[in-house]
């Protein structure tokens, strides 16, 4: 079974063989293509994410690799298993929690676990419910009924009945949608802590600052494609700039002298006027250009206002592969808040 | 085998914390039966016409007297022919005859069909005047054309058909409502990715369907037991018997409609179309005898009136399998044939795969 497993680069090239390989996938709905020859490996351990806007093809994907739709064409493994030949070999192996499915409203969650503890003819002795609701941290809640729950605690509950089989690997299907940031961030860390026992996660979002955060690896998608494939960091890496420097300015400055401006690779002018009042320069050097802006203007005594700096994102790497800007979901939960590592880092105040 | 039983256990429970399938199931029937049982079952109420047969003996004429005293009974005198008459053409509900001399106490009873509750009312009122007329000087001799020998009461009648509507609701409209609900949410998604059968997952649910029956009928039976002195006359395993499979014919029925129905309020509409008409034409609440001729085939196409049928034979008259067997075989096609389309048109998923 020589499979060539080249797809995508790895941070830390896994001895073992990938959890998950796909080849060639195709889906198609009537003439709409939803999934286009899509390739994908996600490595034994890792947070895996599939990040795209809505319609992208997420779901598909994950549904084909679950073993509930048949791919059209393409081959798929699945800890070694092939989903269309041993769907009951991939049932075991696999934890599932499907987008936006709902539960038997009418039982507790303690119970709720137990019947799906029996359904995949797992342990389903109090202990370890009790231990599975732990682990997705609602301990408090056992006894409640699914539909007194919020919906970040369903979410929640969803992913223990993922997990009640001890699953090789989980599927998220956007996990976190739909929650306000603090459940978010709780869940995150729920997931991680998945991860850190061993199980193999893979997740669709549709949230950056998500992919960017939780994710070991993340596959950009869109269209049906997998546009970009790597760690977070490579990919924002990857791109030619990784920063971008804005300025209000109430003077001339010589256009030429702003694309000399080191590590500058664009520069874009925004005048109402004939005079260029916002400028936007970017750059593969945030220091260099910043220095360099600051000294020009002092020469010209052109003060400048609302200097920004923002390092590129992952929305600048979706940008750059699709040629569209990413947008954002209208039904956002909350508005993004600036956080960690390289999150969206905005309003970077230097003036 | 532990995966079906956990299933099932918690397809009860989750039936027994719905309290709007309750309602359907088992608090609608029981206020029927309350309703019924008090205006019906126990007062006399409700004007039952009693047509004399002239000439009267000195027990008959105790009979008028005391008929005559409550306002439950209009009583007319007449001669054999005219009163035999009239009870066919429906103006009487009972006619009386009183042959010999009056002692010891004997009486005739004409009556129309005992599947008509109101004839089965005013059988019963007319013999509590009966005996009551008697005085102490028993035995009465009763004996009665087109009835049986025992005493038939209004409960007896009614209470076997609101048992049969009860099975039709909670089959038909219970589990096709809950089932299309479940593939609309993805709940039925969420288990096919287990490694639970659909066979294992439909049997669990049949199971607990059928138990839930047996439950809702205990609770029925229990409550005109308790209430209007109900006694089911015939062999309890027939009648259990009975109970399921009209159970199982009204469950496939509404798996069949779950998988027909592209959403709930389809489903809705479909259940609806077909357990309201059954209702009013099953006998369950007037006697069909008494409607019009082109109406009749239909309720020989409808399941609930071999329902109805079969459970007022054993319960109320106490009959054998014998007498009910072409019903029950016709309830078993009924769900072999809905079973069959279920299975046929059972999807997963709302939507395409
Ligand atoms: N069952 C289906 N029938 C027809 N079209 C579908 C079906 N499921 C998804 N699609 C379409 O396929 C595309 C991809 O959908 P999906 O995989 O759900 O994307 P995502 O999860 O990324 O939002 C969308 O355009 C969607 O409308
Ligand atoms: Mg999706």
């Amino acid at each position: 079974m020589a499979i060539d497993a080249a797809v995508g680069t790895s941070a830390t090239p896994s001895p073992k063989p990938p959890m998950i390989e796909a080849h060639g996938l195709v889906k198609r709905y009537g003439t709409h293509v939803a999934v286009d020859h899509l390739d994908l490996v996600v490595h034994d351990g890792e947070i895996f994410g599939i990040l795209g806007p809505n319609g992208a093809g997420k779901t598909t994907t994950l549904e084909m690799l679950e073993g509930l739709r048949p791919p059209d064409e393409g081959t798929i493994r699945v800890a070694g298993f092939d989903p269309a030949r041993s769907p009951n070999e991939v049932k075991r192996v696999v934890g599932v929690q499907l987008q936006s499915t709902s539960l038997f409203d009418y039982l507790t969650i303690s119970e709720l676990v137990a019947l799906f503890a029996a359904l995949y003819n797992a342990d389903g002795s109090p202990e370890r419910v009790t231990r599975l609701i732990d682990q997705v941290g609602l301990g408090e809640k056992r006894d409640a009924r699914i539909d007194q729950l919020s919906g970040g605690q369903r979410q929640r509950v969803a992913i223990a009945l993922a997990l009640v089989n001890d699953p090789k690997v989980v599927f998220l299907d956007e996990p976190t949608t739909g929650l306000d940031p603090a459940a978010r961030r709780t869940l995150w860390s729920t997931v991680q802590g998945i991860r850190d026992a061993g199980t193999t996660v893979v997740l669709t979002t549709h949230y950056m600052e998500e992919a960017d955060v939780l994710c070991d690896r993340v596959a950009v998608m869109d269209r049906g494609k997998i546009v970009a494939c790597d760690t977070p960091a490579r990919l924002v890496d990857a791109l030619a700039a990784d920063a971008t420097v804005r300025a209000r300015v109430t003077g001339d400055l010589p256009m030429d002298d702003l694309r000399a401006l080191p590590g500058a690779l664009r520069v874009e002018c925004i005048s109402p006027g004939d005079r260029c009042e916002e400028i936007t320069i970017t750059t593969d050097d945030a220091q260099g250009t910043l220095v360099g802006l600051l000294a020009l203007a002092d020469r010209a005594r052109v003060p400048l206002a609302g200097l920004t700096t923002r390092q590129a994102t992952l929305e600048d790497v979706f940008l750059s592969m699709t040629g569209r800007a990413w947008e954002d979901e209208p039904t956002e939960a909350a508005p993004e808040q600036p956080t960690g590592r390289r999150g969206r880092r905005r309003g970077g105040k230097v003036g | 085998m532990r995966s079906i039983w956990a299933m099932t256990r918690a397809n009860l429970k989750m039936s027994l914390r719905n309290r709007q399938a309750l309602f359907w199931n088992l608090a609608f029937p029981a206020l029927f039966i309350l309703i019924f049982g008090a205006v019906f079952g126990r007062g006399l109420k409700i004007d039952i016409n009693v047509g004399l047969i002239e000439p009267l003996n000195g027990y008959g004429e105790q009979v008028a007297a005391a008929m005559s005293s409550t306002s439950a009974f209009t009583v007319t005198r007449g001669s054999q022919e005219a009163e035999l008459a009239a009870l066919e053409a429906g103006t009487r509900s009972v006619v009386l005859a009183f042959p010999g001399p009056g002692d010891p106490p004997a009486a005739t009873i004409y009556s129309g069909p005992m599947t008509d509750p109101n004839s089965a009312v005013a059988q019963s009122a007319v013999r509590e005047v009966l005996l009551a007329a008697s005085g102490s000087a028993l035995p009465v001799t009763i004996s009665a054309e087109t009835v049986n020998a025992a005493q038939i009461s209004f409960m007896d009648t009614f209470l076997p058909g609101i048992l049969a509507m009860s099975l039709m609701n909670s089959g038909i409209i219970g589990l096709s409502t809950a089932f299309v609900n479940y593939r609309e949410r993805g709940i039925l998604r969420r288990i096919k990715v287990t490694p639970f059968p659909l066979t294992s997952f439909i049997f669990a649910r049949v199971l607990s369907q059928v138990l839930m029956a047996v439950l809702q009928s205990v609770i029925l039976v229990g409550m005109a037991w308790a209430l209007f002195d109900f006694r089911p006359r015939g062999n309890l395993t027939v009648i259990f018997l009975t109970i399921l499979i009209g159970a199982l014919a009204f469950l496939a029925i509404g798996f069949a409609i779950s998988g027909i129905s592209p959403n709930a309020e389809t489903a809705a509409s479909y259940a609806n179309l077909i357990t309201f008409p059954m209702l009013f034409l099953s006998g369950i609440f007037f006697s069909m005898s008494n409607a019009p001729a082109w109406l009749q085939p239909i309720t020989k196409v409808l399941p609930l009136p071999y329902l109805v049928e079969a459970l007022r034979s054993v319960m109320t008259y106490g009959h054998g399998l014998s007498a009910i067997w072409i019903d029950l075989v016709v309830l078993l096609g009924v769900f072999a044939v809905a079973m069959v389309i279920a299975v046929r048109f059972f999807r997963w998923d709302s939507r395409s795969a």
